[in-house]
């Protein structure tokens, strides 16, 4: 069966997958976009890239010495120039790539040039004055999945590909943009396509020598579907918390040590650190990679019952900050016994908590465990002096947040999109739909109604199908006729 | 030379060429049906039969148009089965085994009734044209017929080829009558696109000598239910079917001697249908069934002549009549006429608009198998559909179009039209995004006012209609407004199996239960049926029973029908030039230039059109517009 986006549009509708690119495009005409395709700063080599129908052209005309456009995809050093005869601005070597074997689908040309402040600055400009206009952000993906180069979820994936900030994020989007996200809806619409497909062998053809599959077999089969669906859905809270990190909040009296681990974890003294209780007033963030997962690292100030207008409103946002926590990390020293307030403070805290039994170098012998709170999710006696336990937070935290992605390491597809998580629990909800009026007695026609949603629902996540390949599916695998 | 003039000529009179004349006069225009053999108008050139899932319901809607088939096959049929009848209503499709003699006597009898129609006996060699247009057909006999509108339906008789084993083909339209080869040289010669297509049939057999104690007997069920809304046709007496099965031995003859077959030994390029595959291809597609089914279908009353359906093959025919003796029931079998592939030309039929008006040759209409399309419901659909249309254009009027939600005929015509055809194109009721809506129970109720409001129903049809739909209303409003109490259906709902009443409850609700029957409602002892008539007509109380009873899922498939119909409004000029539109692929220009579709929405189903070439096509539409603007 062919990808979705070579197959026709037969059911969508205006206002599906790639309406946001829609709304935002600005103008309509064809024209010729480039743009500095590096980042800022220091480096030897920066790249331009240009895309649209005259890339060719502002190749030849910003490299004089070129008679026509070089080979395709084959690197070539030329001398830049201002147009219409000006001044030498770089040595640059350049790729012409026509369509639609390039990246885009347009016509493009890369000029691989000097880096640093100038050179890249000159050679744009010296592009945009050939006929150019400055690319929007994102705008050479926008056109690749205009031109069909990408799909919608590929074209996700480039952009979570640059923002990726940890070692997990950059796999799930390196995983979806080879597709594993992608193949794996197709392989569902696929699943729902069958499903029809027996359903349209049940109904119009009652008469053939194939016995139809039984409707208890379809209803099987659409639980296997639902299954499916929901292997996806579950991996989509951390999927989705893989995009910002999980907030992982200190909390505990003041001057538990909370500052210490803090900065410890982050390897900088971020939090100043004092013998003072109640040092920390602001809640203070950073991101951090543990295993090569994304925390939010969130140190707050110590609560207790305090007087002092600031300390207040630090504990205040604190609080705040504790309602939103994925984990807590909450601080005792390892000297201190627990108290009553601790037990009722966990009580108001829904997210899994770890006990840190901090400044565990002043106390030998001490059992962090041995502290008589209930519902931890672990604890662990943790010395920011001596780096003890450090490395167990390191482990432990991953294994809290992303229990379904330690295990599945990254090989499996992640829902890390709030509008993929959208559509198929749309796709799963209309599928169990069909399965449980099916089981119910409904007639199949009226409980397949439920499988175009269902079919919708994963198309606009990528494309979308013909009747044809209901059909197709029938004639492939049935004799009929006769 | 003589000359006549009509304002609606009609080529052909097969099931398209029959309906087609028919709707045109109905309309109240002059119309002539010019055929070769008067007497065979309405011929059944398969299988004796009509209907069945979908083409039921296409048959269904032919009549509900005020079409001819309906009646025909009332009045002709043998046997009547519901088929799906275990599955919901929405599915169920009427289908009647027909006596082969009395289908067209009662084509010709309903044709007959129409004033505004001639009928003529000649061959149509050639078009007359004026400028692009078609005014007039010459026959062979030298007569010229002018006339506004021609419908060409012309079915497999278009340089039609007969094959059987590896004789070479011999030129017929259908077995026994000259194929029409003068007529598709002059169409070809306007310029139009041609291609081939293959079909097939089984052979027949004698059932005398058929051992009936080897075979399964199948009768057929409720004979009350009728094809014909607006007219009751008296049926005839009812004739079983026989099942058999052919298994290995025919798979051995078939098997070896596949060479001398015209359709596996090369004879035969034409693509022909996947659901309706020869022995030859069963054989060779499934090594592994065990069986195939074979059914034995009465000719009709007066013969002993069975048709054998499920064989269709073009071996030779001593391998037909070896392959037939080797299935249970037939070991001594007599075969009457052998089976034959036919090869024919089709027009692919993206060169038509949804009025069947061939796009580049105005006053030019096309319908039936000439489309590429098989079967005779679909082709009668097209012949209604081209028939008023030709009508239409007679008067000055717009075309008339159905909808995708409206009529299986509406999704028949806008797959053609939209996605062209690469094998001959049969219905199904997977090919409709909205099959639910689209049943045989409410198929007047769908077309019946829309076909009133056109003025293509005679006089006396618009009267059964209008008084058809009357008895719905007060049904329906008999079930929406009356409330019943314990005692009026606690009896019946126990037999139903189902809840007795804790209170009085909405008529309705009861309906929504499963196995709850309207009729037992509505006649519960004790109820009072109000302005509810006593003798419904038939089928209006199974119309109303549907509806209501599904009446959450119907509402469901409606709104989405009505959100595609937003794409509808979205209007694309004829004159667009894809080819300018350098935004979208090269392959979905071409398509786009070829289909020329007249909306967003058809633009959506035409092949290869991907969604990025979909929304880029919105933003050339909207740029071309702003640019004629300013040019203007």
């Amino acid at each position: 069966m062919a990808a979705p986006r070579q197959v026709l549009a037969d059911r969508l509708r205006l206002g599906g997958p790639n309406r946001s690119f829609l709304g935002s495009l600005t103008s309509v005409d064809v024209d010729t976009i480039a743009a500095i395709s590096t980042g800022p700063g220091a480096g030897a080599i920066a790249m331009v890239r240009v895309s649209g129908p005259a890339a060719a052209e502002i190749l030849l005309c910003l490299s004089p010495a070129l008679e026509r456009a070089p080979a395709p995809r084959t690197a070539r050093l030329v001398d830049l120039c201002e147009p219409d005869g000006g001044e030498i601005i770089d040595r640059a070597i350049a790729t012409y790539y026509p369509e639609p074997a390039s990246y885009t689908g347009e016509d493009v040309v890369e000029f691989a040039c000097h880096g640093g402040a100038i050179a890249p600055r000159l050679v744009l400009e010296a592009c945009l004055a050939a006929g150019a206009r400055q690319a929007e952000a994102g705008e050479f993906t926008k056109r690749a999945y205009l031109r069909g180069k990408l799909d919608l979820v590929e074209a996700e994936a480039v952009s979570d590909l640059i923002d990726a900030r940890s070692r997990a994020f950059h796999r799930a989007a390196l995983r979806q943009m080879e597709r594993g996200l992608s193949t794996r809806i197709i392989g569902l619409r696929e699943g729902l396509v069958r499903l029809e497909a027996l359903l349209v062998h049940h109904i119009d053809f009652p008469e053939e020598d194939d016995p139809p599959v039984a409707l208890d077999v379809i209803a099987e089969e659409a639980a296997g579907v639902v299954e499916k669906l929901d292997a996806l859905l579950v991996t989509a809270p951390e999927g989705e918390l893989l995009r910002e990190g999980a907030l992982t909040v200190f909390a505990g009296r003041p001057n538990a040590g909370k500052s210490s681990v803090f900065n410890a974890l982050l390897g900088e003294e971020r939090a100043i650190v004092t013998e003072e209780p109640g040092t920390t007033r602001d809640a203070l963030e950073e991101t951090v990679q543990l295993g090569g997962f994304p925390f939010r690292l969130v140190d707050t100030a110590g609560l207790r019952a305090s007087e002092g207008r600031v300390e207040q409103l630090g504990i205040e946002v604190a609080r705040r900050y504790l309602k939103g926590a994925d984990i807590v990390l909450f601080c005792i020293p390892a000297c201190e016994e627990t108290s009553e307030e601790d037990r009722s403070f966990l009580q108001e805290i829904t997210a899994p908590v770890v006990l840190l039994a901090t400044k565990a170098d002043l106390v030998e012998g001490y059992q962090g465990d041995s502290t008589g709170l209930s519902g931890l999710a672990g604890a662990v006696r943790v010395s920011a002096i001596t780096g003890q336990g450090l490395d167990q937070i390191r482990q432990l935290l991953p294994e809290l947040a992303y229990s379904e992605l330690v295990d599945s390491q990254g090989d499996e597809p992640i829902l890390t999109r709030q509008r993929h998580v959208r559509l198929l629990k749309t796709a799963r909800s209309e599928v169990e739909l069909f399965r449980s009026s099916l089981v119910g007695g409904l007639p199949p026609e009226i409980a397949s109604t439920h499988l175009r949603p269902a079919e919708t629902a994963l198309e606009e996540v990528l494309g979308v199908i013909t009747v044809d390949d209901v059909l197709d599916v029938v004639f492939r695998e049935f004799c009929v006729g006769k | 030379m003589m000359e006549v003039r009509y304002d609606v000529i009609v080529v052909g009179g097969g099931h398209a060429g029959a309906e087609a004349a028919s709707a045109a006069a109905r309309a109240g225009v002059k119309t002539v049906l010019i055929t070769p053999d008067l007497s065979r108008i309405g011929q059944m050139s398969c299988n004796p039969a009509i209907g069945g899932i979908a083409k039921g319901v296409v048959a269904r809607e032919v009549d509900a148009l005020g079409g001819v088939m309906g009646r025909a096959t009332d009045a002709s049929r043998i046997q009547f089965r519901m088929l799906n009848r275990s599955k919901g209503p929405a599915v169920w499709g009427p289908r009647a085994q027909c006596d082969r003699t009395l289908y067209p006597v009662a084509v010709r009898r309903v044709l007959d009734e129409l004033e505004s129609l001639d009928l003529f006996q000649e061959m149509v060699s050639d078009l007359v044209l004026e400028g692009p247009k078609v005014i007039g057909v010459r026959t062979r006999g030298g007569i010229t017929f002018y006339g506004t509108a021609v419908v060409i339906t012309t079915g497999t008789f278009l340089r039609g080829r007969i094959h059987m084993g590896q004789q070479t083909g011999i030129g017929a339209g259908r077995a026994g009558e000259a194929p029409s080869v003068a007529l598709a040289e002059g169409l070809e010669g306007l310029g139009l696109e041609v291609a081939r297509f293959k079909t097939g049939t089984p052979p027949r057999i004698d059932g005398r000598s058929v051992d009936f104690d080897r075979v399964e007997r199948q009768d057929g069920d409720d004979v009350a239910i009728r094809f014909a809304a607006y007219r009751e046709e008296e049926v005839p007496d009812q004739r079983p079917c026989w099942v058999t099965w052919a298994s290995d031995g025919l798979k051995k003859v078939v098997s070896d001697n596949l060479h001398k077959s015209a359709l596996h030994g090369g004879e035969i390029s034409g693509r022909g249908p996947r659901y309706c595959p020869s022995i030859e291809d069963k054989v060779v597609r499934f090594p592994n069934a065990p069986r195939h089914q074979v059914f034995l279908e009465p000719e009709g009353l007066h013969t002993t002549e069975l048709y054998v359906n499920g064989l269709s093959t073009s071996l030779p025919i001593d391998v037909q009549r070896e392959f037939l003796q080797t299935i249970p029931g037939l070991e001594n079998v007599v075969m009457t006429k052998a089976g034959y592939a036919i090869e024919y030309d089709y027009f692919p039929p993206h060169q038509l608009r949804h009025s069947l008006e061939l796009k580049a040759i105005p006053g030019l209409f096309f319908a039936g198998q000439i489309n590429g399309t098989t079967g005779y419901e679909e082709a009668a659909g097209q012949g209604v559909v081209a028939g008023i249309n030709a009508a239409l254009k007679v008067r000055g009027e717009d075309p008339f179009v159905l909808r995708r939600d409206q009529a299986y005929i509406g999704v028949l015509i806008d797959d053609l039209v939209t996605r062209g055809v690469d094998e001959p194109y049969r219905l199904f009721t997977s090919r409709a995004e909205f099959r639910l809506l689209l049943r045989q129970d409410n198929a007047v109720r769908r077309l019946g006012p829309v076909a009133r409001d056109r003025g293509i129903l005679s006089a006396e049809q618009a009267i059964v209609l209008n008084d058809r739909l009357g008895q719905e209303e007060r049904v329906i409003a008999w079930f929406r407004d009356t409330t019943l109490t314990p005692a009026d259906v606690d009896p019946l709902l126990a037999e139903a199996g189902s809840e007795p009443l804790s209170g009085p409850v909405r008529a309705i609700q009861l309906l929504k239960r499963p196995r709850v029957r309207a009729r037992d409602l509505l006649g519960a002892s004790s109820v009072d049926v109000g302005m509810v008539e006593k003798d419904l007509a038939t089928g209006v109380l199974t119309a109303v029973e549907v509806e209501l009873k599904y009446e959450g899922y119907v509402g469901r498939e409606r709104e989405r029908a009505s959100r595609l119909e937003e794409q509808s409004k979205l209007l694309l000029d004829h004159d667009l030039p894809y080819h300018e539109f350098v935004t979208l692929s090269y392959e979905s220009r071409e398509k786009l230039s070829r289909i020329q579709p007249e909306t967003f929405a058809q633009a959506a189903r035409v092949p290869g059109v991907s969604p990025a070439d979909l929304q880029n096509l919105l933003l050339e539409v909207r740029r071309n517009r702003s640019e004629k603007c300013v040019g203007s």
